[in-house]
């Protein structure tokens, strides 16, 4: 899997609106932004200067960047912004040994660090795991219609446990799903798809007016383990080749191990004996860290979520 | 993401893999309900599941690491060594590519892919100490693979380290390294772990790991019990115990049995591509000498300075060691009189205040007022002018450097510098400018890494070195993989000199210029086991009476190169297991 260009865009954009990143400069191909205290610690990695201004209650100095997310346009909307700035004058004693003589770099705060952002880059590594780490946990309800202000009888809501499961498969090698997953904790009712349900609705971290949530009759515990029962049935019920094939390659590779050390193995010398014994050992272990074929199961994130019951 | 060691409580055989939850979340709501929050935003949730969706690794096989790598292209057979490595060879396998067809960038794609995959976080790279820096260099900029070379003690607890081997097999550091696991160990001269006596041998069958990648450009170079060797330290019974390998697949240390059994279980291990395998040909290099006759200034110079060493070695009884700054003097009167100058000033500070010498270095500090141009810049301008095109101007000397920058640039044609002494950024920088404004780019250094110049096709070699592993390293500079011109190769000598002398042997008699990357090393050191190739040239420079006795004993010095590389040429027959070898390993 990957992101186009335009869904890295988006994402940073979405992510810096998040964070209230102050932007400074745009255009289609790039952003340049003034950090929010919260982007600057997720981004800059610079824990000893943040605990300093914490400490001190100075007032922080966030660092700015330049995204750039088509640096093929961008550099030729500089060249072409170049093109129509008169030539800095060449200074004669540095020009003498570096030719036509760039501009000082700026140092200090007021510096704009420039960042092409591409798919794999580590900057937007570092962006996904800050949306990992901050968007962990929610607890949310969905927003009442405007009318409900005005009924009468208050709606009633029902508390749902959300899961978005990763499914790694791994042997030598790797496959990935993702599930995402709810239970309502009211009735105990499934919904299979529920990140799909939650994209439609709109979710806001206060209990609306008017609204009247029902007690919870399965316990969280309760919920978990349902959810995770459904994964389990899911996953065994899957063509389990991967699994035997890797399997079968892990016996391959033992008998191969045994056949290499039967022989060292029936050294009379105790001492060399040892030696040999430890490293088939150690070579068995690292040959079944390698294939053995193995299932975890892991939540990226989850949530309660209060939503309209539909009776 | 977390990468699973073995649980050795687990039974060997499983009907079904076992399915492991992972709870942690659960830990996490509790206890923030219990706490009241605090609750994390909800646009941030549906950022951090588009995160997990585009990184989602949604198959086996698929090498997904191609689209994260912005920093380099890789070429077709190294994408096609990478995915072997991982899906048929599952992550062990020696690459023995030949020298220059990159396996750092085999072995860089190979490891992204497994941390992408998140079956890699801790990674060990050994390679030789002066290689460090550049893996680290590599491995940042081409894979975005955030490695650090191992310094202080504490630095074994990144999760990708590079460090030499022989730091990583001494302690302190052996102990911490055998006690922890690697999800990956990647060696890279790997041909020193040939001979299972020694320490490295040793340590690496201690060290804990489990994908691992040996490099070498020569997986054998004596015995074939050395790739037994090597292959037991990845897949230990893949050819056999001891005795099976030595009775199926060997009939003399040299000769392989059995060869195309040994091929197949060979090509389970190791790949190796070759710069005869089709896609990987060099483009051409087109040599041209260019001789430049010299002012009459400039020869008298010459045969000042010539006269004046040639008197120094047979005062000094003829003992080439303590010439060696004299001999200098004897080269860099070839390259520009900036170059003499500063040695001849340098080599009167040292001398005592009324020593006779002085007068005579003085003599020669007065011819050297006397010249007005530089027939060598002249020369090359033209040159520069004629090509209109980007080129790199070769020099050994400083001085010479400093010169030709001042006059190329009071001539409005842009140059920039680049020398050994600068730090990475300022190098990073030249090039930059080369590649973007500068039309020329004026280099002492040619040797270390950094300098990948496909780009430009065009050298000049202002002066020779004498050495031709140098003159080699210049080349190599320019004529290598990516290059898609064929280069052009401009040598620049003056008339009359001991320069027109070293170009003959190096041009008409090696033909160096010509030569397949990769044989010259070899001629060289199998002359050089008697004695150095620059060290012969001096003396042969020192102890001739006459330019044609120059030219004789030179033209013998050529013909005892020719004779070495007529000789590798016709090895085969007396060498035919090495070639076999070498056959057998490009299947």
């Amino acid at each position: 899997m990957t992101m186009t260009m335009e869904q890295i865009q988006q994402y940073v954009l979405a992510y810096l609106d998040i964070t209230e990143c102050r932007i400074l400069e745009k255009s289609p191909h790039h952003v340049t932004v003034k950090l929010s205290p919260q982007a600057d610690k997720d981004l800059t990695n610079r824990p000893y200067y943040w605990g300093f201004i914490e400490r001190t209650g100075a007032e922080p100095e966030t660092m700015s960047f330049k995204f750039v997310f088509d640096a093929e346009h961008h550099d030729a909307d500089l060249a072409a912004a170049e093109q129509n700035e008169p030539k800095p004058q060449e200074d004669q004693i540095l020009g003498r040994h570096y030719g036509a003589i760039r501009p000082l770099p700026i140092l200090g705060p007021s510096r704009i660090q420039r960042e092409d952002l591409a798919f794999g880059s580590p900057r937007l590594k570092q962006i996904f795991d800050a949306a990992l780490r901050r968007g962990r946990c929610v607890y949310l309800f969905e927003s009442a219609a405007p009318r409900q202000r005005m009924t009468l009888l208050p709606a009633a809501y029902e508390p749902w446990l959300g899961v978005n499961f990763k499914i790694e498969f791994c042997c030598d090698m790797k496959r990935e799903e993702l599930r995402s997953l709810g239970i309502s904790l009211l009735t105990g009712q499934i919904d299979p798809s529920f990140g799909t349900r939650l994209q439609s609705l709109s979710l806001v971290p206060r209990v609306p007016e008017n609204v009247h949530i029902e007690p919870t009759r399965l316990s969280l515990t309760e919920g978990r383990d349902t959810l995770e029962r459904i994964i389990r049935e899911e996953i065994e019920a899957y063509d389990q080749t991967w699994a035997e094939e890797a399997n079968e390659r892990l016996q391959e590779e033992l008998l191969l191990i045994d056949g290499y050390y039967t022989d060292l193995l029936r050294d009379p010398d105790e001492e060399r004996k040892k030696l040999v014994q430890e490293q088939y050992e150690s070579r068995r272990g690292e040959i079944r860290w390698q294939y053995e074929p193995r299932i975890v199961v892991s939540a990226i994130n989850c949530g309660i979520f209060h939503l309209r019951w539909m009776r | 993401m977390n990468p699973h060691p073995p649980n050795p409580a687990q039974p060997l055989l499983q009907p079904a893999p076992q399915i492991e939850f992972d709870r942690s979340w659960f830990e996490d709501l509790n206890s923030r309900l219990d706490k009241g929050g605090p609750w994390d935003d909800w646009k941030l949730f549906n950022l951090a599941m588009e995160a997990e969706n585009a990184s989602l690794v949604s198959s086996f096989e698929e090498i997904l690491c191609l689209s994260h790598i912005h920093g380099v292209e890789p070429l077709p057979h190294q994408t096609e060594t990478a995915r072997k490595v991982l899906f048929e060879m599952r992550g062990r396998a020696i690459l023995a590519d030949e020298v220059g067809l990159g396996k750092t960038i085999e072995a860089g794609l190979i490891l992204k892919e497994y941390m992408i995959r998140g079956l890699v976080r801790k990674a060990l790279i050994l390679v030789p100490a002066s290689l460090v820096l550049q893996w680290v260099r590599e491995l940042n900029q081409k894979f975005a693979i955030p490695a650090v070379a191992q310094k202080k003690q504490h630095s074994w607890d990144n999760d990708i380290v590079v460090a030499s081997m022989d730091t990583a097999k001494r302690d302190p550091h052996k102990a911490i390294l055998l006690n922890n696991e690697y999800d990956m160990v990647i060696v890279d001269e790997a041909h020193k772990l040939k001979n299972k006596k020694t320490t490295n041998y040793q340590f690496m069958i201690q060290l804990r790991k489990k994908y691992c990648l040996l490099l070498t450009a020569t997986p054998v170079q004596n015995d074939l019990s050395e790739l037994f060797n090597l292959i037991n330290l990845l897949k230990p019974g893949q050819l056999g115990g001891q005795g099976d390998f030595a009775a199926n697949f060997v009939v003399d240390k040299r000769i392989p049995k059995n060869e195309e059994k040994l091929k197949e279980e060979l090509s389970k291990v190791m790949i190796r591509n070759r710069r005869s395998d089709g896609d990987l040909e060099f483009t051409k290099r087109i040599v041209r000498n260019i001789h430049v006759e010299l002012s009459p200034e400039e020869k008298q110079l010459y045969d000042g300075v010539t006269s004046f060493v040639k008197d120094q070695y047979h005062a000094a009884g003829g003992d080439l060691s303590s010439m060696l700054s004299l001999v200098t003097l004897q080269r860099e009167v070839c390259s520009s009189r900036d170059a003499v100058f500063v040695t001849l000033v340098n080599l009167s500070k040292k001398l005592a205040p009324d020593s006779p010498l002085r007068d005579r270095i003085w003599d020669l500090v007065g011819i050297i007022k006397t010249i007005q141009a530089n027939s060598k810049a002249e020369k090359a301008m033209e040159l520069i002018r004629e090509m209109n095109d980007k080129v790199i101007l070769f020099t050994e000397y400083r001085a010479t450097q400093e010169y030709l920058l001042k006059y190329f640039r009071e001539r409005n044609m842009t140059a920039v510098p680049y020398r050994g002494g600068m730090n990475r950024g300022k190098k990073d920088w030249m090039m930059d400018l080369f590649r973007g404004r500068a039309q020329v780019m004026i280099a002492t250094e040619a040797g270390g890494e950094g300098i990948n110049l496909q780009f430009c096709h065009q050298m000049i070699n202002f002066d020779l070195p004498w050495n031709p592993m140098r003159v080699e390293q210049r080349i190599g500079r320019v004529h290598r993989l990516g290059q898609k011109n064929d280069v052009k190769i401009y040598n620049l000598s003056t008339k009359g000199t001991i320069e027109e002398h070293i170009l003959n042997l190096l041009h008409e008699k090696i033909n160096m210029f010509e030569m397949v990357i990769g044989g010259l090393d070899v001629i060289l050191e199998r002359f050089e086991k008697e004695h150095s190739l620059e060290k012969s040239i001096y003396k042969i420079l020192l102890e001739s009476q006459s330019d044609e006795e120059i030219a004789s004993r030179v033209d013998s010095l050529g013909r005892s190169l020719h004779k070495l590389k007529d000789e590798l040429v016709k090895e085969p027959p007396k060498e035919s297991s090495g070639t076999k070898l070498t056959e057998l390993m490009g299947g």
